[in-house]
């Protein structure tokens, strides 16, 4: 059944949207305020075009490779026992950011609930769910990826509870006055974009009806509505001094809401941002394996994830403390960021040669 | 090999099972109310106020109280004292004693909000006194002292007697460039507590106090206002002819404005003007309140008698150098950034012109014509 | 299950015992010629068979008495023989003609199936009389409607099909007969509106049928589960009815349907999780009621889920989340507990399904007796003694109750026993915990397929035309295609203009 199923552009979108969105999004208010200053929010849409153009870049690809995949792309121009490096090393960083990723979301976690229990353990948990959706295959997994969706989705009305305390006047008129402009900080910021750079690897299961790059852009654009609005809300319910010193404005924010018949919500809210984590863990650990499929083709792919998942479970041991996973997670990601622009770029070149190459063969 | 995931998933889970985190309900000793004080050499008296909840004992409360370098200092000697594993996650109330929060409470508001379990919704508040003694002390007619508290200060900021702050206010405003936080004051009368007035920061510093009787009109002038009675005298206003004019009223719809407007010599000049209209409730005089002319008049006498009230009341928080009503918002946006960089705003507010206007409309007046 | 299968299945392996090669032979192969001896031979030991002679006209009969219609049976065969007219026994075997059987196992087979078999020399015919015990119909037990017709299937498939036929009066509404069992030989019938249906399902379902290779098939919930996509899931992956309306628009919303003889309920396909909570009631109400309840029964199922694991995981974890006014209540409850809340949640839901079993095992005066007992007496004595507290009580009772709002008692028993899962992951992860669990939940039901088609359809694959129809019951008026779970090559269901 899973093979002849194509993605379709609303699984896409979503699929785009669940790998997007992460952990970052609790951090990103906070990075905003620093960076930028006062409405850093407005940036957000900034860095929402520049993961835009990166699309088009993939969209280039898509359209000049006619929808082979990348794999099929590279293997035509260059030889295998030179890729297998680049694809073994693609393959490590996609395996470490996710498993960085998760680590991250569990440590935060333990900061509210469960401060001396064995980080571990909740580790092993989540590699588990990863694993079992690995092995159900792409088409199973973007199924998933809408019910997740769902599930994670209603968190933005409860954004109504902060129309009270919203007030445009802490917003200011002062446009990215007061923040620390770095390049490391914003490619920090940047780094809760990531994601979409993974429809490259989905040109295999697509097709024309799939529409893939329109589907991917409006999944990066949900991702960066949903961003600024919810920086936005932390803009104007906090103020800039008091943003730039909180860890995690979007967690405290969840704290503040209040039902009669439940408190501090983000006891729970913070269980449901997991469906959103889960899914940018297992389309980085998705990645690693297809690349692992064809660096070993022979092996059985459920056997390659469970190993991948093995070494996800033991990488995630030598990290532990919240800093030294954050600071994993930087560096992981502006290698990523790297990826994302340099493999589409390596793709075009590639592209371009063989397109040459063709046509000397027609002179 | 769906199988073998389902198994593998089961048996992790029950390898899992011991976990140490336990807080189960009962046995934890939730901290409902504390107390800071201010005690020698530099030290902080804490009191906390656990309820107990158990049928079988007459107890309704825990109290335990220590005096400790820091707040976490003296937590470490009261959690000895009990059977309790004591957790802060359920603290509804902060009480700082008016002679603590004189020094500073920055070390104290900060370990709180370093704190994830406690909630950014507790109220914070200042206690003319001694605030251990206060939490302590069990008055009659009302629930356990620690409630008790908790239910006045949660009435009074919805009825706009005070208004809110809760740590999130607290902090904001603390953080905020452009005004400065506040919190309520309350103060032990005999059997009671009541509302004393509402305490002025500077920083985490206590500076200065309002008092009870303009507390309202601070709400109004603060903005973001709904409900709250008030009575006053119209006497003042003109010569007294004999006769005692007042009125009481409940304010039902409030707005605020701040205007700024910069002189190109001489100071800022702010303009806060605000429109509330009320139901009036009791009336004692001559006018009829059914002609409109007449009614005209006593809105107008009203207003006046607002707006003098109110100057004065700018003029006590200018004196005392604290931005309690966010007048430093309101001219932070309307300048540039470079200019409110280089404008000392704490230095600035003493001097600028700030002049209220209060406009109040009578919505109804009630069966009488 | 109808005596007669009984029956069926106890001969046929006694038969298969006693006899010799030849009798290996399937029915339709075995050709050796009916003999009265043979036939005796078979039947051997069976006393509630009956053997008549007529020496006067060298005929025989033999026939199970319990199987047969008496009065056919004197009218069409006995009168002539006893009436001792050589006239009327010639017009009756002339009658018989067209019964005239040519292999001893098919004879044998018609006994079995009710018939009556007339050895006239050397001549077998068999002639059926067979009108077995019914009962009659009556309402269904397990799907109770307010509005709307109460009639249920009955065991009976002849008369289970003929109520279908008589809603569906259409040569298009085709029937297929297929066989399971191989001792029971019990028929099972798939029907489908030709033109309306993908033919695609019928022919899978033909197939997984047909693949069935057990000793006896005995009802639909069985056939089922030999049928399903995913044999270890806890979910249900048909839809069973005994409601004849239902299955009829199952029918006409291009679904399969089918029924096992014997069985009193039907199964349609393909089938999705959101199928399972909607109830032939909310067509029959209002629209806005239908919606309503429809949104309940969500709301149930959330119930059902997640009370009792909240509770463990607050009382547990995350005391935090206890708003002021309930802290005091919940721990004054708490107080007098001996155990930590996972064993004590795990106590009373063990105690719920166990009066909720003995109810539904014991006959129904009882079985309420044994509700108000259980629930009122041991709950309440439970509090008293200090075993439960008061609040778990009512978590537990209003996730039972949430329980059985599902309309699908399949469903709602697998949901239920999901939620000790989710309980026991609360009681070891708190929130988080309960997070995984539904996580899991999820993850495996977006893995699940009906019949190849998705179980989640139609929240994934995402066709949100379909919603009004699942979350909601939106007016006639606006439901105008068929669900596209059925991939119906007939999409438009509702031409009324508007």
């Amino acid at each position: 059944m899973e093979n002849n199923e194509k993605l379709s552009p609303f699984h896409t979108t979503i699929l785009v949207f669940m790998i997007q969105s992460g952990v970052m999004a609790l951090i990103l208010p906070q990075l905003l305020a620093e960076t930028f200053g006062t409405n850093g929010w407005i940036t957000v849409f900034g860095f929402g075009i520049i993961a835009t153009v990166n699309i088009l870049l993939i969209a280039a690809v898509y359209k000049l490779g006619k929808g082979r995949s990348i794999f099929q792309i590279l293997e035509q121009s260059i030889p295998r026992f030179m890729l297998i490096p680049i694809y073994l090393a693609l393959a490590v960083v996609w395996t470490l950011l996710g498993c960085m990723a998760g680590k991250e979301y569990i440590l935060i976690f333990q900061m509210y609930a469960f401060p001396t229990t064995n980080p571990m353990e909740f580790k092993l948990i989540m590699d588990l769910l990863v694993f079992w959706l690995l092995t159900k295959g792409l088409y199973n997994i973007t199924k998933t990826s809408t019910i997740f969706f769902w599930l994670f989705i209603w968190m933005v009305l409860l954004a109504f509870f902060f129309y009270s305390d919203f007030n445009w006047a802490r917003l200011t008129p002062f446009l990215f006055k007061g923040g620390k402009f770095t390049y490391l900080e914003s490619l920090d910021i940047y780094s809760s974009f990531l994601g979409y750079e993974i429809v490259l690897l989905l040109f295999a299961y697509t097709n024309q009806k799939t529409k893939l790059i329109k589907a991917t852009l409006i999944g990066n654009s949900v991702t960066t509505l949903t961003y600024c609005y919810l920086a936005f809300i932390t803009f104007g319910v906090y103020s800039l001094g008091q943003l730039k010193n909180k860890a995690f404005p979007v967690l405290e924010m969840m704290a503040y809401i209040r039902f009669p018949f439940m408190e501090r919500m983000e006891n729970l809210l913070f269980g449901f941002i997991l469906f959103t984590v889960l899914f940018s863990i297992l389309m980085y650990e998705w990645c690693a394996l297809e690349m692992l499929k064809h660096i070993f083709p022979k092996l059985k792919a459920n056997f390659l994830a469970f190993m991948l998942m093995l070494m996800c479970f033991i990488v995630a041991y030598i990290p532990d403390t919240i800093n030294d996973v954050g600071d994993w997670l930087s560096t992981l990601s502006m290698i990523e960021c790297g990826i994302a622009f340099g493999l589409p770029l390596l793709l075009l070149i590639v592209l371009m040669f063989q397109s040459m190459g063709s046509r000397l063969a027609h002179e | 090999m769906n199988k073998i995931m389902r198994i593998l998933l089961v048996v992790t889970i029950l390898i899992m099972l011991p976990g140490c985190d336990y807080r189960i309900l009962e046995r934890i000793g939730f901290t409902y109310a504390a107390s800071y004080d201010a005690a020698p050499e530099n030290q902080v008296e804490i009191g906390i106020s656990i309820p107990r909840a158990d049928p079988t004992i007459d107890l309704v409360r825990e109290l335990h109280s220590a005096v400790g370098k820091s707040s976490k200092d003296a937590r470490v000697k009261f959690a000895n004292e009990t059977d309790l594993l004591l957790v802060n996650g359920q603290i509804r109330v902060l009480l700082y004693s008016e002679a603590l929060a004189r020094k500073d409470l920055s070390n104290e508001i900060n370990s709180i909000l370093r704190d994830t379990s406690i909630s950014p919704l507790v109220k914070i508040s200042l206690v003319n006194g001694n605030a251990k003694d206060m939490l302590f002390k069990d008055y009659k007619q009302h629930l356990s002292t620690d409630k008790y508290i908790n239910r006045l200060l949660e009435k009074a900021s919805t009825n706009n007697r005070i208004p809110k702050t809760t740590l999130y206010e607290f902090e904001r405003d603390y953080y905020d460039d452009g005004i400065d936080p506040i919190a309520p004051i309350l103060k032990e009368q005999a059997e009671d507590i009541t509302v004393d007035g509402i305490g002025l920061f500077r920083g985490y510093k206590y500076i200065g106090k309002i008092y009870n009787k303009d507390v309202l009109l601070f709400s109004i002038l603060r903005g973001k206002f709904k409900k709250g009675d008030m009575g006053l005298d119209l006497d003042s206003v003109r010569d007294n002819d004999g006769s005692h004019e007042y009125i009481m009223f409940t304010s039902v719809v409030s707005n605020r404005a701040v205007h700024v407007k910069h002189n190109a010599n001489g100071p800022i000049h702010v303009t806060i003007a605000a429109n509330f209209k009320g139901s009036i409730h009791e009336y004692i005089g001559d006018l009829k309140l059914s002609k409109d002319a007449d009614r005209h008049q006593v809105e107008k006498k009203v207003s006046e008698i607002l707006s003098e009230r109110g100057n004065r009341l700018v003029k006590q928080l200018q004196q005392y150098n604290v931005d309690s009503l966010g007048i430093g918002m309101h001219v932070r946006n309307s300048m540039s950034y470079e200019a409110w960089k280089a404008l000392n705003w704490s230095e600035e507010y003493p001097r600028i012109k700030v002049d209220c206007q209060i406009h109040f409309k009578a919505k109804d007046y009630g069966k009488i014509r | 299950m109808t005596f007669s299968q009984v029956l069926r299945t106890m001969m046929i392996k006694d038969s298969g015992k006693n006899s010799g090669q030849e009798e290996q032979l399937p029915p339709e192969q075995d050709i050796r010629p009916p003999t009265l001896a043979h036939t005796l031979e078979e039947f051997q030991d069976c006393s509630d068979i009956t053997h008549l002679t007529f020496p006067n006209h060298q005929t025989d009969l033999i026939y199970f008495d319990q199987m047969t219609d008496k009065d056919k049976l004197s009218r069409h065969i006995l009168k002539p023989l006893l009436s001792g007219n050589d006239e009327e026994v010639a017009k009756m075997l002339q009658h018989l003609q067209p019964f005239r059987m040519t292999s001893s196992k098919s004879l044998i087979l018609e006994i079995l199936s009710g018939g009556v078999a007339v050895f006239n020399g050397q001549d077998a015919y068999a002639f059926n009389v067979y009108s077995p015990e019914n009962r009659a119909i009556s309402q269904s037990e397990t799907e109770t409607v307010i509005t709307g017709p109460h009639d249920a299937f009955t065991e009976q498939v002849s008369t289970s099909l003929a109520m279908i036929r008589s809603r569906l009066k259409s040569s298009h509404l085709k029937v297929l007969r297929l066989s399971v069992g191989e001792i029971t030989k019990t028929d099972v019938y798939l029907l489908y509106v030709k033109d309306i249906v993908n033919m695609r399902f019928v022919e899978e379902a033909k197939k997984r049928i047909s693949e069935i290779e057990v000793d006896a098939m005995l009802d639909t919930n069985m056939l089922i589960q030999y049928m399903d996509d995913s044999k270890y899931s806890i979910f249900p992956q048909f839809l069973t009815s005994e409601r004849p309306d239902a299955i009829v628009s199952k029918l006409v919303s291009g679904r399969v349907a089918g029924i096992v003889d014997g069985s009193p309920s039907a199964f349609t396909l393909p089938t999705s999780f959101f199928e399972f909570f909607s109830s032939s009631d909310d067509y029959y109400q209002r629209w806005i009621l239908g919606s309503a309840i429809r949104l309940l029964r969500f709301i149930a199922f959330v119930i059902t889920i997640s009370f009792t694991a909240m509770y463990v995981s607050v009382t547990t974890f995350h005391y935090e989340m206890i708003p002021e006014n309930l802290l005091l209540t919940l721990t004054e409850s708490r107080s007098r507990v001996p155990f930590p809340p996972l064993y004590e949640a795990l106590l009373m839901e063990i105690t719920i399904e166990l009066l909720r079993e003995a109810g539904a095992r014991l006959p129904t005066k009882i079985g309420q007796t044994i509700g108000i007992v259980g629930g009122i007496v041991i709950g309440q004595a439970a509090v008293q003694a200090g075993l439960t507290s008061n609040i778990l009580i009512i978590a537990v009772a209003s996730s039972a109750i949430a329980s059985f709002v599902i309309p699908s008692y399949v469903m709602s028993a697998s949901i239920r026993l999901i939620r000790f899962g989710l309980i026991l992951l609360a009681g070891f992860l708190g929130n988080l915990g309960l997070v995984f669990g539904i996580a899991a939940i999820v993850i495996h039901l977006s893995g699940l397929t009906s019949m190849g088609s998705s179980y989640l359809n139609p929240v994934a694959p995402f066709e949100p035309k379909d919603w009004k129809d699942i979350f909601i019951r939106a007016p006639f008026k606006s439901l105008r295609e068929r669900p596209t779970q059925s991939d119906s090559p007939n999409k438009v269901r509702n031409k009324t203009k508007e």
